[in-house]
């Protein structure tokens, strides 16, 4: 599971279904509704919502621990409610989030759109548009799926997380912030899944903005509200990146990857490995990294983006970084994607290319310092130095992760001027 | 927005929609619409003429459905970005002509802390206040603003003073007075105005599960009640599935000369003393791309939910249009007026062998119009446009409490709902039959239908602020069927059938 948008759907509504069965502190929001539809399966086995009800708990419980095998389940559940009653709309729905859940996001669009035709008052529909559009890099389109969400519905929180990730990715930071806030406040206090994963998107926030003590307390907050949450270890992780407090980061990430053992959880790992100089173990997790991901690379549910940036830059391998990212820009050409793409290119000579590439991503709008270091290295290797000095400045300014690297580069350009 | 509890309740009657009797405590939040929006969600909306103060109105707008008091803690009680408004139309044409807003504001005292209340625990002592000493474990705590927006005039009422939203009952260390925290959530502003918002239990009862179950009710044949059951103001016969359970209160009393077109007393006779009610809720309007240097808060506001009449939007709104209808302001709703005329519910009930009147249902005219008998001083030119309004006649003087009834107008109280609504009335057993038809004909379509839920299980309030306090975290229950809590069952056990 990539740690994207596709999480924003899952605010909604599950919501519902959580409340249902009285508190039990012991189970997740996501269990508590899975127990539930399960008890009213066993009920009426013939109720078809309870098993639409059962496919989107499970699908909520896939973002909670981040393990897919919950989508896999959720599609049997959905299986069944179509054998029951061919084609129900909330079942064909869900079927949409699913899709995104596994980064089909192509088919998620397409059934997103046939759907929308048949119900154009449904809020969640205009959602899943803003998902499957923003994943697949096409900005205008989810820009005005999500206007209709709020429009629709003023305040409804999938819309408000939408919009503000969108805000974000036009480079709006306070923006998006504000928005996350509204969002925070007008979640419910059981809803601890819910909160947890609006702090940690807040946590996220405030450290790309440079505000890393706001982001530690952040994302502190969010693992006390639901312990061991794996969005929150992995920005927390960041946080100590920067503190360059590398073991502590090692055991977040080591706690993360222990919940849920994806290839590209194991490669933030090796990475903090490499920083905390634990050569060996760093050794160990990037090459178990490679034989994971490259096992799932053709998938669509894949780890591509850490492929790529593993070829290129830490097993020196520049040929294979660019096969794969070709493969993943025919797939969708979101401001990530051309990132990566983009400096794949640049690892393999191809600066004049990757400069378009990382400039159609910048000009979405987003703000992001490793981003911009890779603009100012590429628009060097170009030999263009006003605009590469431009990006790197720009990346040092937001003093967040990738700031560093670009503060260096920077002394280092002005060290001949000196001789 | 999103339907609220009895319109979706009924609504969902109407589709035939089921919803096992299980799913009671989230129905409410089950469609997709309202779990996009909680805080929101209005529960039910009152205005009657104060009991002990013929000459003042008390308006209660509640939000936020199903607050499970152990459920804690409940840290946002009411949302900060919500506009909560009470809206008063006093001269018949289906506007508002005063407006009370109320604004909340949300105070992290101790940062460090992880729950929002702390009590006898961690170097905090007990809360005994909602501030200064004693009130130190109120780590989150919420402050609101009143404001009466009248003739374009915005009149801050507050008296200078800090108001405090009463917080969710966390239980008895914690709290070990909440009823004297309660109290202190009790503000009397001058010139006749009182004030509280709130965390209390919820006023309204109803036998949820039977109104899902198809209109299964538990009580005699059909959901049609004995004489001896109907004629009970104070016993239950079936689970109150709200019992229990707590709701986000904001209650207002007002001199009834601030609402009156002149600003006078009047007579139930004359016209003038007859005001149409409502409340909203509205958030502020967002678009992905902000505008430049323009603050989010101080942008306009959309009305996302609306209740006036519990009647109209439960029993006549198509679900379809509901969202429209609670977006749309009431001088609009003539475009609703097909479902008034011909109430699918009325056909359900006749399905059901209850006696109901044929359509058109010019009976329930006096609810969405000004006229007899909540109005018997208006002609015909008075009537205004076709308007879900909470129609209260501020003439008619309160009926003492002890006499009051559950059936309100139906059975001669007619401080009762439909005139204006009191806690106590009875609106699922009312709204029922206004549908069939008693207000047509009360012997061909006066059926006593009713859920067997007769008053609210945590009883009621007989003074300002008229609902009583949050059931405690600890300590409380709900009711359920085959559970103790049916006071009019032998040994207070519930039926299930």
């Amino acid at each position: 599971m990539k740690t994207t948008v596709l999480l924003l759907i899952l605010c909604c509504s599950t919501a519902a279904f959580a409340q249902i069965v009285p508190t039990q502190s012991s189970l997740s929001p996501a269990e508590q509704s899975m127990a539930a539809a399960r008890k009213l399966i066993d009920k009426n086995p013939k109720n078809f919502e309870a098993y639409n009800a059962l496919g989107l708990a499970l699908s909520r419980r896939a973002r909670e621990t981040s393990d897919v095998i919950f989508y896999t389940q959720a599609e049997d559940a959905l299986k069944r409610s179509f054998e029951i009653s061919p084609g129900n709309f909330d079942g064909e729905r869900t079927a949409v989030w699913l899709l995104l859940g596994k980064h089909e996001f192509a088919a998620a669009l397409e059934k997103a759109k046939e759907l929308n035709k048949k119900m154009p008052d449904d809020v969640m529909l205009y959602g899943f548009l803003t998902d499957a559009n923003v994943e697949l890099g096409n900005y205008d389109d989810a820009e005005k799926a999500a206007q209709w969400m709020l429009n629709l519905r003023p305040g409804n929180l999938p819309g408000m997380t939408r919009a503000a990730y969108l805000r974000e990715l036009f480079g709006d930071l306070d923006g998006a912030l504000e928005l996350m806030d509204m969002a925070y406040q007008s979640t419910p206090p059981n809803e601890a899944e819910d909160r947890a994963w609006i702090l940690s998107q807040i946590g996220h926030l405030q450290l790309n903005s440079g505000k890393l003590s706001e982001a530690e307390s952040t994302l502190q907050q969010a693992l006390a509200i639901f312990p061991g949450y794996h969005y929150a270890l992995s920005n927390l992780a960041k946080v100590r990146i920067e503190q360059r407090k590398y073991d502590e980061a090692v055991n977040l990430l080591q706690q993360r990857y222990n919940g849920a053992k994806h290839a590209e959880n194991l490669y933030d790992l090796a990475e903090a490995l490499e920083l905390a100089g634990r050569t060996d173990e760093a050794k160990k997790a990037f090459a178990e990294f490679e034989t994971k991901s490259l096992l799932e690379s053709v998938r669509a549910d894949n780890s591509n983006r850490e492929l790529i940036f593993y070829f290129a830059d830490d097993a020196h391998q520049p040929a294979r970084a660019l096969e794969v990212a070709q493969a993943e820009y025919a797939r969708r050409h979101d401001v990530f994607t051309l990132d990566a793409y983009a400096w794949a290119l640049h690892m393999n000579g191809r600066d004049a290319e990757a400069r378009k590439h990382i400039e159609t991503a910048l000009a979405v709008g987003i703000r992001d310092a490793k981003m911009l270091r890779h603009a100012g290295e590429i628009a060097l290797s170009t030999g263009d130095r006003t605009a590469g000095e431009g990006y790197l400045h720009k990346s040092a300014e937001l003093n967040a992760p990738g700031s560093n690297q670009a503060r260096v580069l920077l002394a280092s350009l002005s060290e001949p001027k000196h001789e | 927005m999103q339907p609220n509890r009895l319109r979706q309740v009924l609504a969902v009657l109407v589709m035939a929609c089921t919803l096992p009797c299980s799913l009671f405590a989230s129905s409410h939040r089950e469609a997709p619409i309202t779990a996009l929006d909680r805080t929101a969600d209005i529960t039910d909306w009152y205005a009657f003429v104060s009991y002990d103060h013929p000459d003042r109105v008390t308006m209660i707008l509640n939000v936020d459905p199903f607050l499970e008091p152990s459920n804690g803690p409940n840290y946002f009680p009411f949302d900060p970005n919500v506009l909560y408004e009470m809206k008063v139309d006093n001269n018949q044409d289906g506007e508002e002509d005063i407006t009370f807003q109320f604004r909340f504001n949300t105070q992290i005292r101790q940062p460090g802390l992880f729950t929002g209340f702390v009590g006898n625990l961690a170097g905090f002592p007990a809360i005994t206040a909602l501030d200064g000493p004693g009130s130190e474990g109120l780590s989150l705590r919420q402050t609101y603003t009143v404001t009466m927006v009248k003739g374009g005039k915005s009149i801050n009422l507050t008296d200078g003073r800090t108001l405090f939203a009463v917080p969710s009952n966390v239980g008895p260390q914690t709290m070990p007075d909440y009823q004297s925290l309660f109290n202190q959530g009790i503000y009397d502003l001058g010139n006749g105005v009182r004030m509280f918002a709130g965390t209390v239990d919820d006023p309204f009862f109803i036998d949820l599960g039977a109104a899902f179950d198809s209109l299964n009710f538990r009580m005699g044949v059909g959901g049609v009640l004995t004489p001896q059951v109907d004629g009970d103001d104070t016993h239950n016969y079936a689970p109150d599935a709200v019992a229990g359970f707590n709701v986000n209160s904001i209650v207002l009393e007002v001199p009834i000369t601030w609402l009156t077109v002149d600003g006078k007393l009047h007579a139930a006779g004359e016209k003038q003393a007859v005001i149409g009610t409502y409340g909203t809720t509205s958030r502020p309007k967002i678009t992905v791309r902000r505008s430049p240097a323009t603050a989010l808060n101080a942008g306009p506001f959309r009305q996302v939910q609306r209740e006036g009449n519990p009647l109209i939007n439960e029993l006549i709104i198509g679900t379809g249009s509901k969202d429209k209808f609670s977006m749309d302001d009431p001088k609009n709703d003539a475009q609703f007026a097909n479902f008034f005329l011909n109430p699918l519910l009325a056909t359900v009930f006749g399905t059901i062998g209850i006696p109901v009147a044929p359509p058109p249902r010019t009976d329930l005219l006096p609810l969405v119009i000004y006229t007899a008998p909540i109005c018997p001083g208006c002609g015909p030119k008075d009537a205004g446009p076709i308007a879900d309004l909470l129609r209260l006649n501020t003439g008619i003087p309160p009926t003492p409490v002890g006499k009051q009834k559950r059936l309100g107008f139906l059975v001669g109280d007619v401080a009762g709902f439909p005139n204006g609504r009191r806690p106590v009335d009875d609106v699922v057993d009312i709204a029922s039959r206004a549908v069939a038809g008693i207000l047509a004909d009360p012997v061909k379509f006066g059926t006593p239908i009713g859920d067997g839920v007769n008053t609210n299980t945590e009883g009621f309030g007989t003074t300002f602020p008229y609902v009583v306090p949050a059931n405690s975290g600890r300590n409380s229950h709900h009711v359920g069927p085959g559970q103790e809590g049916c006071t009019g069952q032998p040994g207070g056990i519930c039926p299930v059938q």
